[in-house]
Protein backbone atom coordinates (compact mmCIF):
# COMPACT_ATOMS: atom_id res chain seq x y z
CA UNK A 1 0.00 0.00 0.00
CA UNK A 2 1.62 2.81 -1.16
CA UNK A 3 2.23 5.70 1.84
CA UNK A 4 0.24 8.71 1.77
CA UNK A 5 3.39 10.74 2.70
CA UNK A 6 6.74 9.13 2.43
CA UNK A 7 8.59 10.84 5.75
CA UNK A 8 11.39 8.64 5.66
CA UNK A 9 15.01 10.25 4.41
CA UNK A 10 16.47 8.97 1.30
CA UNK A 11 19.04 6.94 3.19
CA UNK A 12 15.93 3.98 3.66
CA UNK A 13 15.94 1.65 1.00
CA UNK A 14 12.65 -0.37 -0.15
CA UNK A 15 13.23 -3.86 -0.97
CA UNK A 16 10.70 -6.59 -1.13
CA UNK A 17 10.31 -8.87 0.64
CA UNK A 18 13.01 -10.21 3.81
CA UNK A 19 16.64 -11.58 3.91
CA UNK A 20 16.86 -14.49 5.91
CA UNK A 21 20.40 -13.41 6.93
CA UNK A 22 19.14 -10.27 8.00
CA UNK A 23 16.08 -10.96 10.24
CA UNK A 24 17.87 -11.51 13.30
CA UNK A 25 17.68 -9.60 16.57
CA UNK A 26 20.21 -6.72 16.57
CA UNK A 27 21.21 -7.34 12.64
CA UNK A 28 20.72 -4.28 11.06
CA UNK A 29 18.03 -4.82 7.89
CA UNK A 30 19.39 -4.52 4.39
CA UNK A 31 16.52 -1.47 3.86
CA UNK A 32 18.39 0.44 6.98
CA UNK A 33 21.90 -0.74 6.21
CA UNK A 34 23.34 2.87 4.84
CA UNK A 35 21.51 4.60 7.54
CA UNK A 36 22.48 6.26 10.67
CA UNK A 37 20.05 8.89 11.10
CA UNK A 38 16.60 7.70 9.87
CA UNK A 39 14.13 9.79 11.51
CA UNK A 40 10.90 11.20 10.23
CA UNK A 41 11.22 13.82 7.76
CA UNK A 42 15.21 14.27 8.52
CA UNK A 43 17.53 14.85 5.49
CA UNK A 44 18.94 11.35 7.40
CA UNK A 45 22.74 10.19 7.01
CA UNK A 46 24.88 8.15 6.40
CA UNK A 47 27.53 5.60 8.36
CA UNK A 48 30.96 7.56 8.64
CA UNK A 49 29.03 10.92 8.13
CA UNK A 50 29.37 13.68 11.43
CA UNK A 51 25.41 14.01 11.10
CA UNK A 52 24.21 16.97 8.60
CA UNK A 53 22.00 20.07 9.54
CA UNK A 54 19.00 21.31 8.62
CA UNK A 55 16.90 20.31 5.56
CA UNK A 56 14.01 22.10 4.13
CA UNK A 57 11.11 19.50 5.14
CA UNK A 58 12.86 19.80 8.41
CA UNK A 59 13.46 22.79 9.07
CA UNK A 60 9.70 23.64 8.28
CA UNK A 61 7.90 20.79 10.45
CA UNK A 62 10.41 22.27 13.26
CA UNK A 63 8.96 25.62 12.75
CA UNK A 64 5.74 24.68 13.07
CA UNK A 65 6.42 22.91 16.05
CA UNK A 66 8.02 26.26 17.41
CA UNK A 67 5.03 27.95 16.01
CA UNK A 68 2.45 25.66 17.54
CA UNK A 69 4.37 26.38 20.83
CA UNK A 70 4.00 29.98 21.03
CA UNK A 71 0.73 30.08 20.33
CA UNK A 72 -0.20 27.61 22.97
CA UNK A 73 1.52 29.88 25.53
CA UNK A 74 -0.16 32.69 24.23
CA UNK A 75 -3.57 31.20 24.28
CA UNK A 76 -3.13 29.89 28.03
CA UNK A 77 -2.95 33.51 28.91
CA UNK A 78 -5.84 34.60 26.94
CA UNK A 79 -7.82 31.70 28.03
CA UNK A 80 -7.24 31.88 31.89
CA UNK A 81 -7.64 35.65 31.65
CA UNK A 82 -11.37 35.26 30.37
CA UNK A 83 -11.45 32.71 32.96
CA UNK A 84 -10.75 34.51 35.56
CA UNK A 85 -12.98 37.79 34.93
CA UNK A 86 -15.88 35.75 34.46
CA UNK A 87 -15.21 34.47 37.74
CA UNK A 88 -14.38 37.75 39.30
CA UNK A 89 -17.44 39.57 37.52
CA UNK A 90 -19.84 36.43 39.42
CA UNK A 91 -18.15 36.78 42.77
CA UNK A 92 -18.71 40.87 42.50
CA UNK A 93 -22.67 39.55 41.39
CA UNK A 94 -23.02 37.55 44.71
CA UNK A 95 -24.25 38.95 48.03
CA UNK A 96 -22.25 40.48 50.40
CA UNK A 97 -20.81 37.78 53.09
CA UNK A 98 -21.39 34.80 50.69
CA UNK A 99 -18.47 32.34 50.03
CA UNK A 100 -19.06 30.25 46.99
CA UNK A 101 -18.30 26.68 48.25
CA UNK A 102 -16.94 23.83 46.32
CA UNK A 103 -19.09 20.84 45.79
CA UNK A 104 -22.26 23.15 46.41
CA UNK A 105 -25.80 23.12 44.06
CA UNK A 106 -27.96 25.77 43.12
CA UNK A 107 -26.97 29.33 44.33
CA UNK A 108 -24.21 27.85 46.38
CA UNK A 109 -22.93 26.94 43.18
CA UNK B 1 55.96 -10.60 4.68
CA UNK B 2 53.68 -13.36 6.87
CA UNK B 3 54.76 -11.07 10.49
CA UNK B 4 53.68 -8.25 8.55
CA UNK B 5 50.52 -9.63 7.90
CA UNK B 6 49.86 -10.97 11.62
CA UNK B 7 50.52 -7.72 12.65
CA UNK B 8 47.75 -6.12 10.56
CA UNK B 9 45.47 -8.57 11.54
CA UNK B 10 46.29 -8.36 15.27
CA UNK B 11 46.13 -4.14 14.80
CA UNK B 12 42.41 -5.19 13.50
CA UNK B 13 41.41 -7.29 16.02
CA UNK B 14 42.35 -4.71 18.44
CA UNK B 15 40.35 -1.76 16.38
CA UNK B 16 37.09 -4.55 16.75
CA UNK B 17 37.93 -5.39 20.20
CA UNK B 18 37.93 -1.82 21.12
CA UNK B 19 35.18 -0.13 18.70
CA UNK B 20 33.54 -2.93 20.95
CA UNK B 21 34.00 -1.77 24.15
CA UNK B 22 32.94 1.58 23.21
CA UNK B 23 29.96 0.92 21.51
CA UNK B 24 29.18 -1.01 25.02
CA UNK B 25 30.01 2.01 26.98
CA UNK B 26 27.94 4.01 25.15
CA UNK B 27 24.84 1.35 25.61
CA UNK B 28 25.77 0.96 29.10
CA UNK B 29 25.60 5.24 29.92
CA UNK B 30 22.51 4.85 27.81
CA UNK B 31 20.83 2.85 29.77
CA UNK B 32 22.05 4.71 33.03
CA UNK B 33 20.29 7.76 32.55
CA UNK B 34 17.43 6.28 31.11
CA UNK B 35 17.02 5.10 34.38
CA UNK B 36 17.96 7.86 36.01
CA UNK B 37 15.18 10.02 34.30
CA UNK B 38 12.73 7.49 35.24
CA UNK B 39 13.57 8.05 38.72
CA UNK B 40 13.72 11.52 38.79
CA UNK B 41 9.70 12.00 37.91
CA UNK B 42 10.14 11.10 41.52
CA UNK B 43 10.89 14.98 42.40
CA UNK B 44 8.15 15.83 40.46
CA UNK B 45 5.49 13.47 42.57
CA UNK B 46 7.22 15.21 45.40
CA UNK B 47 7.09 18.59 44.45
CA UNK B 48 3.18 18.16 43.28
CA UNK B 49 2.41 16.63 46.87
CA UNK B 50 4.51 18.97 48.79
CA UNK B 51 2.82 21.94 47.20
CA UNK B 52 -0.90 20.49 47.35
CA UNK B 53 0.14 19.40 50.89
CA UNK B 54 1.14 23.16 51.94
CA UNK B 55 -1.79 25.01 50.14
CA UNK B 56 -5.02 25.22 51.86
CA UNK B 57 -8.16 23.10 50.40
CA UNK B 58 -9.44 26.14 47.95
CA UNK B 59 -6.40 26.03 45.83
CA UNK B 60 -5.35 22.41 46.25
CA UNK B 61 -6.12 21.42 42.46
CA UNK B 62 -4.94 24.95 41.25
CA UNK B 63 -1.45 24.18 43.00
CA UNK B 64 -1.53 20.67 41.41
CA UNK B 65 -2.32 21.26 38.41
CA UNK B 66 0.47 23.99 38.24
CA UNK B 67 3.12 21.59 38.87
CA UNK B 68 1.65 18.95 36.23
CA UNK B 69 1.47 21.10 33.10
CA UNK B 70 5.65 23.08 34.08
CA UNK B 71 6.24 19.38 32.05
CA UNK B 72 3.60 20.78 29.20
CA UNK B 73 5.64 23.77 28.41
CA UNK B 74 9.15 23.10 29.58
CA UNK B 75 9.57 20.45 27.71
CA UNK B 76 9.22 21.72 23.90
CA UNK B 77 11.19 25.28 25.02
CA UNK B 78 14.23 22.93 26.07
CA UNK B 79 13.85 20.80 23.17
CA UNK B 80 13.60 23.91 20.73
CA UNK B 81 16.00 26.26 22.72
CA UNK B 82 17.31 25.00 25.84
CA UNK B 83 19.91 22.22 24.52
CA UNK B 84 20.99 24.48 22.01
CA UNK B 85 21.65 27.42 24.52
CA UNK B 86 23.91 24.91 26.57
CA UNK B 87 25.71 23.57 23.92
CA UNK B 88 25.87 26.82 22.02
CA UNK B 89 27.01 29.12 24.19
CA UNK B 90 29.35 27.52 26.56
CA UNK B 91 32.48 30.15 25.58
CA UNK B 92 29.68 33.43 26.76
CA UNK B 93 26.51 34.90 25.07
CA UNK B 94 26.08 34.33 21.58
CA UNK B 95 26.90 38.54 20.63
CA UNK B 96 29.75 38.57 19.13
CA UNK B 97 30.69 37.07 15.08
CA UNK B 98 30.60 33.52 14.69
CA UNK B 99 30.56 33.00 18.49
CA UNK B 100 27.52 30.30 18.04
CA UNK B 101 28.25 28.33 14.89
CA UNK B 102 25.40 25.85 14.01
CA UNK B 103 27.95 24.00 12.18
CA UNK B 104 30.32 23.53 15.20
CA UNK B 105 30.45 20.30 16.87
CA UNK B 106 29.29 21.22 19.49
CA UNK B 107 26.32 22.73 18.34
CA UNK B 108 25.34 19.97 16.44
CA UNK B 109 23.63 18.05 18.69
CA UNK B 110 21.76 20.93 19.98
CA UNK B 111 19.77 22.22 17.34
CA UNK B 112 16.22 21.19 16.95
CA UNK B 113 16.43 20.00 13.34
CA UNK B 114 20.05 17.97 13.97
CA UNK B 115 19.77 14.67 12.71
CA UNK B 116 21.30 13.59 16.45
CA UNK B 117 18.47 14.69 17.64
CA UNK B 118 16.21 11.67 16.54
CA UNK B 119 16.17 8.34 15.73
CA UNK B 120 19.89 7.83 14.75
CA UNK B 121 22.24 4.03 15.44
CA UNK B 122 25.20 6.37 15.65
CA UNK B 123 24.07 8.55 18.43
CA UNK B 124 23.19 6.89 21.45
CA UNK B 125 23.58 9.57 24.46
CA UNK B 126 22.72 12.83 22.98
CA UNK B 127 18.32 11.89 22.93
CA UNK B 128 19.06 10.43 26.73
CA UNK B 129 21.59 13.05 27.79
CA UNK B 130 19.00 15.57 26.60
CA UNK B 131 16.50 14.48 28.93
CA UNK B 132 18.56 13.91 31.61
CA UNK B 133 18.76 17.52 31.32
CA UNK B 134 15.39 18.43 30.52
CA UNK B 135 14.02 16.09 34.16
CA UNK B 136 16.67 19.04 35.73
CA UNK B 137 14.71 21.62 34.00
CA UNK B 138 11.47 20.73 35.28
CA UNK B 139 12.66 20.32 38.96
CA UNK B 140 14.39 24.18 38.20
CA UNK B 141 11.47 25.59 36.97
CA UNK B 142 8.97 23.74 40.01
CA UNK B 143 11.51 25.37 42.39
CA UNK B 144 9.89 28.62 41.73
CA UNK B 145 6.07 27.06 41.87
CA UNK B 146 5.47 26.43 45.20
CA UNK B 147 6.57 29.90 46.47
CA UNK B 148 3.87 31.70 44.59
CA UNK B 149 0.78 29.84 45.15
CA UNK B 150 -2.82 30.77 45.82
CA UNK B 151 -2.35 34.07 44.01
CA UNK B 152 -0.20 33.79 40.87
CA UNK B 153 -1.93 33.07 37.61
CA UNK B 154 -1.16 29.43 36.35
CA UNK B 155 -0.22 31.22 32.47
CA UNK B 156 1.56 33.74 34.35
CA UNK B 157 3.57 30.64 35.92
CA UNK B 158 3.74 29.15 32.98
CA UNK B 159 5.69 31.67 31.51
CA UNK B 160 7.96 32.37 33.97
CA UNK B 161 8.59 28.49 34.11
CA UNK B 162 9.95 28.38 30.70
CA UNK B 163 12.15 31.02 31.19
CA UNK B 164 13.82 29.71 34.47
CA UNK B 165 13.56 26.31 32.88
CA UNK B 166 14.61 26.78 29.36
CA UNK B 167 16.71 29.79 29.22
CA UNK B 168 18.23 31.14 32.33
CA UNK B 169 19.31 28.40 34.62
CA UNK B 170 20.60 26.41 31.28
CA UNK B 171 22.68 29.07 30.11
CA UNK B 172 24.20 29.30 34.00
CA UNK B 173 25.39 25.74 32.97
CA UNK B 174 26.21 26.28 30.12
CA UNK B 175 28.60 29.03 31.82
CA UNK B 176 29.35 27.39 34.90
CA UNK B 177 28.27 23.46 34.74
CA UNK B 178 30.35 22.36 31.75
CA UNK B 179 33.54 21.30 30.68
CA UNK B 180 33.80 24.31 28.52
CA UNK B 181 32.33 26.48 30.19
CA UNK B 182 34.19 29.90 30.39
CA UNK B 183 33.39 30.00 34.32
CA UNK B 184 35.14 26.68 34.55
CA UNK B 185 38.12 27.10 32.21
CA UNK B 186 39.12 30.58 32.82
CA UNK B 187 38.25 30.47 36.80
CA UNK B 188 38.29 26.75 38.13
CA UNK B 189 34.30 27.31 38.81
CA UNK B 190 33.14 24.34 40.85
CA UNK B 191 29.78 23.06 41.65
CA UNK B 192 29.32 19.94 40.67
CA UNK B 193 26.16 18.84 41.17
CA UNK B 194 24.24 21.91 40.81
CA UNK B 195 23.94 23.48 43.86
CA UNK B 196 24.02 27.23 42.75
CA UNK B 197 23.55 26.06 38.91
CA UNK B 198 20.20 25.03 39.65
CA UNK B 199 19.20 25.93 42.95
CA UNK B 200 20.43 28.83 43.80
CA UNK B 201 19.70 30.88 40.61
CA UNK B 202 16.09 29.69 41.12
CA UNK B 203 15.82 30.86 44.80
CA UNK B 204 16.90 34.16 43.23
CA UNK B 205 14.42 33.99 39.62
CA UNK B 206 12.15 33.20 42.61
CA UNK B 207 13.02 36.38 44.82
CA UNK B 208 12.19 38.39 42.11
CA UNK B 209 9.00 36.65 41.56
CA UNK B 210 7.55 37.55 44.53
CA UNK B 211 8.52 41.32 45.23
CA UNK B 212 6.53 41.75 41.87
CA UNK B 213 3.49 39.25 43.28
CA UNK B 214 3.61 40.65 46.52
CA UNK B 215 2.19 38.44 49.62
CA UNK B 216 -1.40 36.45 49.51
CA UNK B 217 -4.05 38.12 50.66
CA UNK B 218 -3.92 37.88 54.88
CA UNK B 219 -0.61 36.78 54.65
CA UNK B 220 0.50 39.94 57.27
CA UNK B 221 -1.26 42.22 59.66
CA UNK B 222 -1.72 46.12 59.09
CA UNK B 223 0.92 46.33 61.31
CA UNK B 224 3.23 44.22 59.08
CA UNK B 225 3.29 40.72 61.52
CA UNK B 226 3.20 37.30 59.71
CA UNK B 227 0.26 35.03 59.76
CA UNK B 228 0.57 31.80 59.18
CA UNK B 229 -1.87 29.35 56.85
CA UNK B 230 -2.03 26.25 58.15
CA UNK B 231 -1.34 23.55 55.31
CA UNK B 232 -4.25 21.47 54.20
CA UNK B 233 -2.25 18.31 54.71
CA UNK B 234 0.77 18.45 56.18
CA UNK B 235 1.56 14.38 55.57
CA UNK B 236 1.58 15.14 52.09
CA UNK B 237 3.67 17.62 52.13
CA UNK B 238 6.20 15.08 54.10
CA UNK B 239 5.77 12.36 51.76
CA UNK B 240 6.08 14.68 48.72
CA UNK B 241 9.57 15.75 50.02
CA UNK B 242 10.16 12.34 50.68
CA UNK B 243 9.46 11.43 46.90
CA UNK B 244 12.13 14.54 46.04
CA UNK B 245 14.62 12.92 48.48
CA UNK B 246 14.51 10.21 46.21
CA UNK B 247 14.51 11.01 43.19
CA UNK B 248 17.30 13.77 44.27
CA UNK B 249 19.49 10.05 44.12
CA UNK B 250 19.05 10.28 40.51
CA UNK B 251 20.00 13.54 39.87
CA UNK B 252 22.82 13.25 41.59
CA UNK B 253 23.85 10.03 39.32
CA UNK B 254 23.25 11.70 36.21
CA UNK B 255 24.99 14.46 37.01
CA UNK B 256 28.28 12.26 36.08
CA UNK B 257 29.86 11.52 33.18
CA UNK B 258 29.55 7.74 32.88
CA UNK B 259 32.08 5.61 30.73
CA UNK B 260 32.96 1.72 31.23
CA UNK B 261 35.97 1.67 29.06
CA UNK B 262 37.81 4.69 31.04
CA UNK B 263 39.17 4.14 34.84
CA UNK B 264 38.10 5.00 37.12
CA UNK B 265 34.60 4.80 35.33
CA UNK B 266 33.25 8.08 36.25
CA UNK B 267 33.83 11.79 36.22
CA UNK B 268 31.76 14.85 37.28
CA UNK B 269 30.63 17.28 34.93
CA UNK B 270 33.67 18.81 34.21
CA UNK B 271 35.32 15.42 33.49
CA UNK B 272 37.00 15.54 36.72
CA UNK B 273 37.23 11.81 38.06
CA UNK B 274 35.08 10.98 41.17
CA UNK B 275 32.88 7.89 41.49
CA UNK B 276 29.31 7.23 41.92
CA UNK B 277 29.41 6.28 46.12
CA UNK B 278 31.19 9.16 46.59
CA UNK B 279 28.39 11.31 45.65
CA UNK B 280 25.92 8.46 46.78
CA UNK B 281 27.51 9.12 50.43
CA UNK B 282 27.92 12.85 50.53
CA UNK B 283 23.95 13.14 49.81
CA UNK B 284 23.18 10.53 52.48
CA UNK B 285 25.26 12.49 55.11
CA UNK B 286 24.17 15.81 53.76
CA UNK B 287 20.27 14.58 54.28
CA UNK B 288 20.98 13.38 57.89
CA UNK B 289 23.49 16.71 58.76
CA UNK B 290 20.62 18.93 57.12
CA UNK B 291 17.38 16.79 58.92
CA UNK B 292 19.46 17.42 62.63
CA UNK B 293 20.21 20.76 61.62
CA UNK B 294 16.80 21.88 60.80
CA UNK B 295 15.64 20.09 63.44
CA UNK B 296 17.57 21.92 66.37
CA UNK B 297 17.20 25.82 64.50
CA UNK B 298 13.56 25.64 64.10
CA UNK B 299 13.01 23.59 67.88
CA UNK B 300 11.66 20.50 66.71
CA UNK B 301 9.03 22.06 63.79
CA UNK B 302 8.54 19.21 61.62
CA UNK B 303 8.36 21.48 58.01
CA UNK B 304 11.68 23.04 59.05
CA UNK B 305 13.23 19.45 60.02
CA UNK B 306 12.08 17.99 56.55
CA UNK B 307 12.95 20.73 54.97
CA UNK B 308 16.47 20.98 56.50
CA UNK B 309 17.13 18.00 55.04
CA UNK B 310 16.82 19.33 51.51
CA UNK B 311 18.79 22.35 52.69
CA UNK B 312 21.70 20.51 53.98
CA UNK B 313 21.51 18.23 50.83
CA UNK B 314 21.73 21.37 48.33
CA UNK B 315 24.26 23.11 50.67
CA UNK B 316 26.77 20.23 50.14
CA UNK B 317 26.19 19.53 46.49
CA UNK B 318 28.39 21.48 44.90
CA UNK B 319 31.52 19.68 46.36
CA UNK B 320 29.55 16.25 46.71
CA UNK B 321 32.44 14.68 44.39
CA UNK B 322 35.14 15.47 46.77
CA UNK B 323 33.86 16.20 50.28
CA UNK B 324 34.99 13.78 53.07
CA UNK B 325 31.70 12.30 54.39
CA UNK B 326 32.52 14.11 58.03
CA UNK B 327 32.56 17.36 55.88
CA UNK B 328 29.82 16.75 54.19
CA UNK B 329 27.67 16.04 57.37
CA UNK B 330 28.97 19.24 59.12
CA UNK B 331 28.71 21.28 56.30
CA UNK B 332 24.67 20.58 55.80
CA UNK B 333 24.08 20.41 59.67
CA UNK B 334 25.64 23.86 60.16
CA UNK B 335 24.01 25.11 56.55
CA UNK B 336 20.22 23.79 57.53
CA UNK B 337 20.48 25.89 60.62
CA UNK B 338 21.11 28.90 58.52
CA UNK B 339 18.59 28.24 56.32
CA UNK B 340 15.42 28.05 58.97
CA UNK B 341 16.98 31.67 60.31
CA UNK B 342 17.09 32.91 56.90
CA UNK B 343 13.75 31.58 56.11
CA UNK B 344 12.31 32.99 59.13
CA UNK B 345 13.94 35.96 58.74
CA UNK B 346 12.74 36.64 55.01
CA UNK B 347 9.30 35.60 55.72
CA UNK B 348 9.04 38.11 58.79
CA UNK B 349 11.72 40.57 57.99
CA UNK B 350 11.93 41.36 54.79
CA UNK B 351 7.77 40.59 54.55
CA UNK B 352 8.29 38.28 51.50
CA UNK B 353 5.63 35.48 51.11
CA UNK B 354 7.16 32.76 49.72
CA UNK B 355 4.83 29.56 50.88
CA UNK B 356 7.38 26.88 50.64
CA UNK B 357 10.55 28.63 51.76
CA UNK B 358 11.83 28.14 48.21
CA UNK B 359 13.88 31.50 48.51
CA UNK B 360 15.61 29.80 51.27
CA UNK B 361 15.51 26.26 51.16
CA UNK B 362 17.26 26.73 46.93
CA UNK B 363 18.59 30.27 47.15
CA UNK B 364 20.67 30.66 50.46
CA UNK B 365 21.55 27.10 51.05
CA UNK B 366 22.63 26.75 47.05
CA UNK B 367 24.78 30.27 47.05
CA UNK B 368 26.01 28.84 50.16
CA UNK B 369 26.89 25.22 48.64
CA UNK B 370 28.83 27.31 46.00
CA UNK B 371 30.93 29.28 48.74
CA UNK B 372 31.32 25.85 50.93
CA UNK B 373 33.52 24.48 47.84
CA UNK B 374 35.37 27.85 48.05
CA UNK B 375 36.15 27.25 51.55
CA UNK B 376 36.84 23.69 52.10
CA UNK B 377 37.42 22.69 48.66
CA UNK B 378 39.97 24.68 47.43
CA UNK B 379 42.99 23.49 44.96
CA UNK B 380 41.43 20.86 43.25
CA UNK B 381 41.73 21.11 39.22
CA UNK B 382 38.71 21.54 37.55
CA UNK B 383 37.69 21.26 33.93
CA UNK B 384 39.60 20.71 31.12
CA UNK B 385 41.85 23.54 31.36
CA UNK B 386 42.94 21.92 34.86
CA UNK B 387 42.78 25.44 37.08
CA UNK B 388 42.13 24.95 40.35
CA UNK B 389 39.12 25.53 42.35
CA UNK B 390 39.56 28.59 44.34
CA UNK B 391 37.40 30.87 46.80
CA UNK B 392 37.84 33.43 44.03
CA UNK B 393 36.75 31.66 41.86
CA UNK B 394 33.51 30.47 43.17
CA UNK B 395 32.77 34.05 44.47
CA UNK B 396 32.76 34.85 40.52
CA UNK B 397 30.86 32.49 39.97
CA UNK B 398 27.98 33.39 42.46
CA UNK B 399 27.99 37.19 41.49
CA UNK B 400 27.26 36.25 38.14
CA UNK B 401 24.66 33.66 39.16
CA UNK B 402 22.76 36.03 41.46
CA UNK B 403 22.03 38.92 39.25
CA UNK B 404 21.05 36.25 36.09
CA UNK B 405 18.73 34.81 37.97
CA UNK B 406 17.43 37.80 40.23
CA UNK B 407 16.84 40.40 37.65
CA UNK B 408 15.65 38.12 35.17
CA UNK B 409 12.99 36.80 37.66
CA UNK B 410 12.26 40.66 38.46
CA UNK B 411 12.20 42.10 35.25
CA UNK B 412 9.88 39.41 33.77
CA UNK B 413 7.49 39.34 36.43
CA UNK B 414 7.27 43.05 36.48
CA UNK B 415 6.87 43.49 33.03
CA UNK B 416 3.52 41.03 33.27
CA UNK B 417 2.43 42.85 36.51
CA UNK B 418 2.50 46.02 34.42
CA UNK B 419 0.11 43.97 31.70
CA UNK B 420 -1.84 42.96 34.74
CA UNK B 421 -1.42 38.94 34.16
CA UNK B 422 0.38 37.60 36.74
CA UNK B 423 -1.85 37.60 39.48
CA UNK B 424 -5.03 36.36 40.19
CA UNK B 425 -8.36 38.67 40.48
CA UNK B 426 -8.83 40.01 44.42
CA UNK B 427 -12.09 38.08 44.31
CA UNK B 428 -10.69 34.87 43.00
CA UNK B 429 -7.98 34.30 45.32
CA UNK B 430 -10.67 35.03 48.34
CA UNK B 431 -12.91 31.90 46.52
CA UNK B 432 -10.15 29.56 46.36
CA UNK B 433 -8.45 29.33 42.74
CA UNK B 434 -10.33 25.66 41.95
CA UNK B 435 -13.35 27.39 41.76
CA UNK B 436 -12.28 29.34 39.02
CA UNK B 437 -10.36 27.63 37.25
CA UNK B 438 -11.77 24.68 37.51
CA UNK B 439 -14.80 22.82 37.67
CA UNK B 440 -16.81 24.26 41.08
CA UNK B 441 -18.38 20.63 41.87
CA UNK B 442 -14.95 18.86 42.44
CA UNK B 443 -14.91 18.39 46.18
CA UNK B 444 -17.63 16.81 48.53
CA UNK B 445 -19.59 19.52 50.40
CA UNK B 446 -18.43 18.70 53.88
CA UNK B 447 -14.54 20.53 52.32
CA UNK B 448 -15.82 23.80 52.95
CA UNK B 449 -13.51 26.94 52.70
CA UNK B 450 -15.21 28.46 56.03
CA UNK B 451 -13.90 25.67 58.00
CA UNK B 452 -10.25 26.54 57.72
CA UNK B 453 -8.20 28.58 60.09
CA UNK B 454 -5.48 31.13 60.33
CA UNK B 455 -2.71 31.54 63.08
CA UNK B 456 -2.14 35.05 64.66
CA UNK B 457 1.26 36.28 64.86
CA UNK B 458 0.44 35.89 68.34
CA UNK B 459 -0.28 31.84 68.01
CA UNK B 460 -4.24 32.38 68.19
CA UNK B 461 -6.05 30.37 65.43
CA UNK B 462 -8.88 31.81 64.26
CA UNK B 463 -11.42 31.75 61.73
CA UNK B 464 -9.99 32.00 58.17
CA UNK B 465 -13.13 33.75 56.21
CA UNK B 466 -12.98 36.08 58.71
CA UNK B 467 -9.35 37.78 58.99
CA UNK B 468 -9.48 37.01 54.60
CA UNK B 469 -13.03 39.04 54.04
CA UNK B 470 -11.13 41.94 56.23
CA UNK B 471 -8.12 41.69 54.50
CA UNK B 472 -9.70 41.40 51.12
CA UNK B 473 -11.88 44.91 51.75
CA UNK B 474 -8.73 46.72 52.70
CA UNK B 475 -7.36 45.65 49.27
CA UNK B 476 -10.25 46.50 47.49
CA UNK B 477 -10.80 49.88 49.00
Amino acid sequence: MPAIINSAPDCVVHKEGANPDDLADFILQDNYADCAGFGTFMPGSTYGEDGSGAESIYMIVTWVGIVVMIVVLVAWVVLENRRLLAAMVGARETPPGHVPQPGGVGEDR
Amino acid sequence: MIGSLLAQVESLKDAASSAGQTQDSLILGEQFYFFTVVIMWLIHAGFMSYETGIARKKNALATAMKNILTIAVVTPTFYYFGWWIYNCNQPGLPIGPNSSDFTAAACQGGIPWSDAFGPNLTNNINLVFFLAFLLFSWTTASIMSGAIIERARLSAYLLLACMLGSVVWILDAAWGWSAGGWLTLRFGFHDSIASGVVHGVAGAFTLGVLFNLGPRIGKYTREGLARQFRPHNLHMTLLGLMLIFTGFYAFYAACLVISSTAFPGWANIYLSPTTLGTIAMIITMGFAGGFTGGYFASRGDPFWTVSGGLAGVISVSAGADVYAPTLGYLIAMASAAMVVYAGNWIEKSVRVDDAVGAVAVHGVAGFLGMLWVGVFAAGYPTGVNNVDSSIGGQLIGMATFLPLGFLTGYYMSWVMKKLNILRVPVEVEFMGLDIAEYEPNLYLPEVAVVDEQIVEPDGTPVEAHIVLRTARDEVVS
